[in-house]
C-alpha cells in the first residue's frame, strides 16, 4: 500500500509541484494545507503516515505545529522542508521532535521514503 | 515716576496729615489720648504706607505694588480726614457719607495684599477676592446704612430710616448677620492667597516676601481673632476692642516697614554680583556655570540653554534641545545678546524679573563664560547629532541587508526551488509518458529560469545600479526614468563623470524619491534634475503627489544623513496637498 502524506506550505504553486512530484514518487497525496493551525486540525482528521511541512508558515511556525503534532499518540512521521538549508536553522530542527528535515530543491519521493523506512518493517 | 506726580502726592500726604491734627485742635479736642490715636493713624498708618508707596514706585514703575500702597495710606488719611471735619460740621449726611467711605481702606489694603508682589491679579481667585472685596466696602455700607438702625452701626449721627421704611430695624439683624459673615469669608479667603502663594514661591520671591508676609499674617490673625470675638461675645468689653485696635494699627504701621526691608533685601543681593565675578576669574567645569548663577540670583531652577544659530533652537550644556516657557507663567526667560544676535537664554522664576537690573548685572558679568560655553555646547550639540546619525547609518544598513535577505527568499529562491521540482517531475517521466508532456515540463522549467533570472538582476541593480558606476549619473537617472512605473522627466543631468560617492549619493536620493512618489504620494508626474552649481551637484525631484511627507520617517532620515555624510543638505519642501520637493545639496570639491 502507498503511504498517505499530508502537505502542508503557504504557496500554492509549491504544493502542486511537490503533488505532481511525489505522486509519481511512489506517495499517495491525502491532503494539503496553507497554514499551521489548518496543517495540525487536517492531521489529525485524515491521520496521514507522513507530513511534508514547512517550517515558514504565515501563522504557528513548522517547528510548533510539529510539536502540537506530536501531542497525540502515534503522531504521524513529519518530516520540515524549507527553501532555507537546515544549517540556517541550526539546532532547532534536531529539538523539534521531525524525523527529519529535506531542502525544498532536493525533494524527491525516494528521498521522502528514506525517512519512513523503520515504520515500514514495523 | 513722574516727579512732579512724585512732589504732588507727597505734598497730598503730608497736608492731609497735618490737617488730621489742625482740624480737632481747631475744634478745641486736644485730649492726649485722641491725639495720640490720630498720630499713629496719621503718621504710622498714612505716611509710612505713602512714603513706602513712593520709595516702590520709583524703584519698581512697572508694578503696581507702590500705587497701591500709596492708594492705602491717601485713603487712610482722607477718611480720617473726612471724619474730624465731619465731627466740626455735625450734619446727618455729612455723617452718612463718612460712614460710606470709612472702610474703604481696607478694601484697598486688601487688593495690595492679594496680589502682592506682583502688583496685579495673576489668578482667578485674586480676581474673584477683588471684586468681593471692593462690593463689601462703599456698596455694603450703602445697604447697611439704608436697612439697619444707626446706632447699632457705630455712627449714631447718621440718618435714620432713610427709605422711610418705619422707625422699626426690621431688617438690621439679617444685614448684619450676613456682613459679619462675608468679611469673615473674605477674610478667609485673603488668608489662603496669601499662604498658597507663600507655598508655590520660589527662593527669591521668598526672600523679599518674608518680612512683608510675616507682618501681614500677623495682621490677619489679630483681625480674624478680633472679629471672631466681636461675634461670639454678645456684649464685648471696650478694653478688649481698642485693644484689638490698636494691634493692628500698630500692625499696619509696620506692615509698609516690612515691604521696605523686602526690597533692602533684594539690593544686599547685588554684591552677589562681586561674588560672582570672583568665582568666574577660576576656570570654571562644563555645566557649573548654571549653579553659579542659580546662586547669585538665588534661584535654585534658573537653567541656561544656548543658543545654536545653525539648528535654530537653544540647547542645554549638555546640547540637548531646550523649550523656552511661554510668556506670562511662572517661569520667565532672559534672553542673553551679543551685537543684537542671541547668544543663551537664562530661564528663571518669574519674580526675577521684578529686578532686571540685578538679571542683566549678572548675565554681563558672566558673558565671557557664557560665550564659552555657548561654544563647547555646540560642539556636544554637533557631537549628538554625528552619533545619532552614525547609530541610524548602521541601523539602515542592517534592515537593508534583511530586505535583501527576505527578497532572495521570497524570490529568486522560490523560483529555483520550482525549477528543481519541475525538472523533477519530467526525470520521473522519462520512460513513463509521452516525450510531448515532458517537453512541457521542461518549458515550464526554462520560463521559471527566466523569471529568477530578471528577479536577480533587479535585486543586483538595487544593491548597486552597474549603469552607474560603468557609465555615469546621466545615464543612470535617465534608466531609472525608464524603468519607473510613473512617467518621470529628467531634465537635467551633469555632463561630466563626479566622484563616485557624489554620484550614489545623488542617485540614491532620486531613487528614494522616487520610490516615494509612487509608493505614497499618488503621484501621476515626476520631474528629477541634477545640475552643476559652484563646486555643488543640486539634485531636485519634484512631484505633483499629495504632499505632507513627514521629513523625520525613516526614509526622508536616511537620506538626509546619507546627504549630511557628504557635508550636504538635504531639504524637503512638502506642503499638503501641493506636492514634494526634495533638494540635495551635494558639494563635490573643486
Amino acid at each position: 500500500m502507498r503511504p498517505t502524506l499530508l502537505i502542508v506550505d503557504d504557496h500554492p504553486g509549491f504544493r502542486s509541484l511537490a503533488r505532481k512530484l511525489l505522486e509519481a514518487g511512489g506517495f499517495e497525496v491525502v491532503g494539503e494545507a496553507a497554514n499551521g493551525h489548518a496543517a495540525v486540525a487536517t492531521a489529525r482528521q485524515l491521520q496521514p503516515n507522513m507530513v511534508l511541512l514547512d517550517i515558514q508558515l504565515p501563522d504557528i511556525d513548522g517547528f510548533e505545529v510539529t510539536a502540537r503534532l506530536a501531542d497525540g499518540e502515534a503522531g504521524p512521521v513529519v518530516v520540515l522542508t524549507s527553501t532555507r538549508d537546515r544549517a540556517d536553522y541550526g539546532e532547532r530542527v534536531e529539538r523539534s521532535g521531525a524525523r527529519g528535515f529535506i531542502p525544498k530543491a532536493e525533494l524527491s519521493g525516494a528521498a521522502l521514503r528514506a525517512f519512513l523506512g523503520s515504520d515500514q518493517m514495523r | 515716576m513722574n516727579p512732579r506726580l512724585r512732589l504732588a502726592l507727597t505734598l497730598a500726604a503730608v497736608v492731609a496729615g497735618l490737617a488730621n491734627v489742625a482740624l480737632p485742635l481747631r475744634a478745641g479736642d486736644d485730649r492726649p489720648d485722641s491725639l495720640v490715636y490720630l498720630l499713629i493713624t496719621i503718621i504710622g498708618v498714612g505716611w509710612s504706607f505713602v512714603g513706602a508707596g513712593l520709595v516702590a514706585w520709583s524703584r519698581r514703575p512697572e508694578n503696581r505694588t507702590g500705587a497701591l500702597m500709596v492708594a492705602v495710606g491717601l485713603a487712610q488719611l482722607l477718611n480720617g480726614l473726612l471724619f474730624n471735619g465731619v465731627i466740626l460740621v455735625r450734619e446727618p449726611f455729612a455723617f452718612a457719607l463718612w460712614f460710606l467711605l470709612a472702610t474703604l481702606p481696607e478694601g484697598v489694603l486688601g487688593h495690595l495684599i492679594a496680589v502682592f508682589p506682583d502688583g496685579r491679579a495673576t489668578t482667578r481667585l485674586q480676581r474673584v477676592f477683588i471684586i468681593a472685596n471692593y462690593a463689601a466696602t462703599v456698596p455694603l455700607a450703602l445697604v447697611q446704612l439704608l436697612l439697619v438702625e444707626p446706632g447699632r452701626l457705630g455712627c449714631n449721627e447718621c440718618p435714620n430710616d432713610i427709605l422711610g421704611l418705619g422707625g422699626r430695624d426690621r431688617y438690621g439683624d439679617v444685614v448684619l448677620a450676613v456682613s459679619d459673615l462675608s468679611l469673615a469669608v473674605l477674610t478667609a479667603l485673603l488668608l489662603w492667597i496669601v499662604v498658597t502663594r507663600w507655598r508655590h514661591a520660589a527662593e527669591p520671591r521668598r526672600r523679599s516676601l518674608a518680612p512683608v508676609a510675616l507682618v501681614g499674617i500677623v495682621l490677619l490673625i489679630v483681625y480674624m481673632t478680633g472679629q471672631t470675638l466681636k461675634a461670639v461675645l454678645p456684649d464685648p468689653p471696650l478694653a478688649l476692642e481698642v485693644g484689638f485696635n490698636l494691634a493692628i494699627l500698630i500692625a499696619l504701621v509696620l506692615w509698609p516697614l516690612a515691604f521696605l526691608a523686602g526690597l533692602a533685601r533684594t539690593r544686599l543681593d547685588r554684591s552677589a554680583v562681586g561674588d560672582l565675578a570672583v568665582q568666574l576669574g577660576e576656570a570654571l567645569p562644563p555645566g557649573r556655570l548654571e549653579q553659579v548663577l542659580a546662586r547669585a540670583l538665588h534661584d535654585p531652577t534658573l537653567q541656561l540653554a544656548y543658543w545654536l544659530p545653525d539648528r535654530d533652537a537653544f540647547v542645554d550644556a549638555a546640547g540637548r534641545p531646550v523649550e523656552l516657557p511661554a510668556a506670562g507663567g511662572d517661569r520667565a526667560v532672559t534672553i542673553l545678546r551679543h551685537d543684537g544676535d542671541p547668544v543663551a537664554a537664562m530661564l528663571h522664576d518669574a519674580t526675577l524679573d521684578d529686578d532686571p537690573a540685578l538679571v542683566r548685572a549678572v548675565a554681563a558679568t558672566a558673558r565671557m563664560t557664557i560665550q564659552n560655553e555657548r561654544l563647547q555646547a555646540e560642539v556636544r550639540a554637533q557631537l549628538e547629532e554625528v552619533r545619532a546619525s552614525r547609530a541610524r547609518i548602521v541601523e539602515f544598513g542592517d534592515a537593508e541587508r534583511r530586505r535583501v535577505e527576505r527578497n532572495l527568499h521570497d524570490g529568486a529562491q522560490q523560483r529555483l526551488v520550482s525549477i528543481s521540482l519541475a525538472l523533477g517531475i519530467a526525470r520521473s517521466q522519462v520512460g513513463a509518458t509521452s516525450e510531448q508532456e515532458i517537453a512541457v515540463a521542461l518549458d515550464d522549467a526554462a520560463a521559471e529560469l527566466r523569471l529568477a533570472l530578471a528577479e536577480l538582476r533587479e535585486l543586483a541593480r538595487g544593491i548597486h545600479p552597474v549603469i552607474l558606476s560603468e557609465a555615469g549619473l546621466g545615464p543612470a537617472l535617465v534608466s531609472l526614468a525608464e524603468r519607473s512605473p510613473i512617467p518621470v522627466t529628467v531634465t537635467a543631468v551633469p555632463s561630466e563623470r563626479l566622484p563616485s560617492r557624489v554620484e550614489e549619493t545623488a542617485y540614491y536620493v532620486a531613487s528614494e524619491a522616487l520610490a516615494n512618489a509612487a509608493k505614497h504620494a499618488h503621484a501621476t508626474a515626476v520631474s528629477i534634475s541634477a545640475r552643476r552649481l559652484e563646486g555643488e551637484l543640486l539634485v531636485e525631484v519634484g512631484d505633483d503627489g499629495v504632499g505632507g511627507a513627514d521629513a523625520d520617517g525613516s526614509g526622508l532620515r536616511g537620506l538626509a544623513d546619507r546627504v549630511a555624510a557628504l557635508d550636504g543638505q538635504l531639504r524637503v519642501h512638502s506642503p499638503d496637498g501641493k506636492g514634494t520637493r526634495i533638494t540635495a545639496e551635494l558639494p563635490c570639491g573643486s
